[in-house]
């Protein structure tokens, strides 16, 4: 008896009916895709490999950005107490300031 | 030279889909669409939400492609087997449960009038049988009956081991044979 209660359910679940698909149903999903950015998944490397590409300087624009770069390297590294130039005017301001300081 | 894209495997399209390719997406949604709306129909009961939960699943594949990883050693169908249960049970928690669809082709023409009527009560007995099932019982006996995947296919998706899912799988038939008595 159980047997073939096991039996009947078995072939009552394989004759399960199924819904047909509506046949536009794809056609309807890969139209919708085509309105939808894809998501980038960029790697670090890439993206600094995309960043560098962007940067189509000739050579000698190479030479004068190093040089620019080179300068200002050493500009900011000279300390300013070094300059004689600097100390000069230092003076001078500081003279005119005492001298107005005596019309006071 | 014209790309024939049914000669294509599943992995060989998503490596495709993975660069962007819209005909190759095409073909994966082509191919696969069927199988997954059926599932998703189990599930809901309701064409129009189970075209949506189809669509949903495909679009979430088309944003974000690389989602599916070839090397994890999983077949394509059966990760969105997992990805489209999830979707449909996620679904039915935020929704009430549907009733059975009336549009539902419950009766074979070929049969006579009393026959047809009894089939369709022994389906309507049987769909309401199975949806009062608890949900992971009600999975595996979707994907072992309905979508005919092996019992070690249904454990993947399932993400549980092959003993768990038969024990599951008969947990679920004693269930059906208590409430189905009447029609056994």
């Amino acid at each position: 008896m159980s047997e073939y209660r096991d039996e009947k359910l078995e072939s009552l679940l394989r004759s399960r009916r199924n819904q047909a698909v509506n046949p536009d149903l794809a056609a309807r999903i890969a139209l919708k895709a085509q309105t939808i950015p894809q998501v980038q998944n960029i790697s670090l490397w890439q993206s600094m490999r995309q960043l560098f590409a962007e940067f189509h300087l000739p050579k000698p624009g190479y030479v004068l950005a190093s040089a620019l770069v080179l300068g200002m390297v050493l500009g900011f590294n000279t300390s300013p107490d070094s300059s004689p130039t600097q100390d000069a005017n230092y003076t001078t301001t500081q003279s005119m300031i005492a001298g107005d300081e005596g019309f006071l | 030279m014209a790309v024939a894209w049914p000669e294509k495997e599943d992995h060989e399209l998503l490596a495709l889909v993975q660069d962007g390719s819209h005909p190759a997406f095409a073909e994966l949604v082509r191919r696969h669409t069927e199988r997954y709306y059926r599932l998703a129909f189990r599930y809901l009961q309701n064409r129009a939400a189970a075209e949506d939960m189809v669509q949903d699943a495909f679009l979430k594949l088309w944003e974000d492609p690389h989602k599916w990883q070839p090397d994890k050693n999983t077949k394509f169908t059966t990760w969105f087997y997992r990805v489209v249960v999830n979707l449909c049970l996620d679904w039915q928690k935020k929704k009430q449960p549907v009733e059975l669809n009336e549009d539902m082709p419950l009766i074979d023409d070929r049969e006579g009038a009393d026959e047809a009527m009894q089939r369709k009560q022994q389906q309507i007995a049987l769909e309401g049988a199975i949806a009062a099932l608890p949900e992971r019982q009600r999975t595996a006996i979707n994907l072992c009956y309905d979508e005919g995947l092996s019992n070690q296919d249904a454990a993947n998706v399932m993400a549980i081991n092959l003993k768990a899912l038969q024990s599951l799988v008969m947990r679920a038939k004693t269930s059906l044979k208590e409430r189905l008595k009447n029609y056994l």
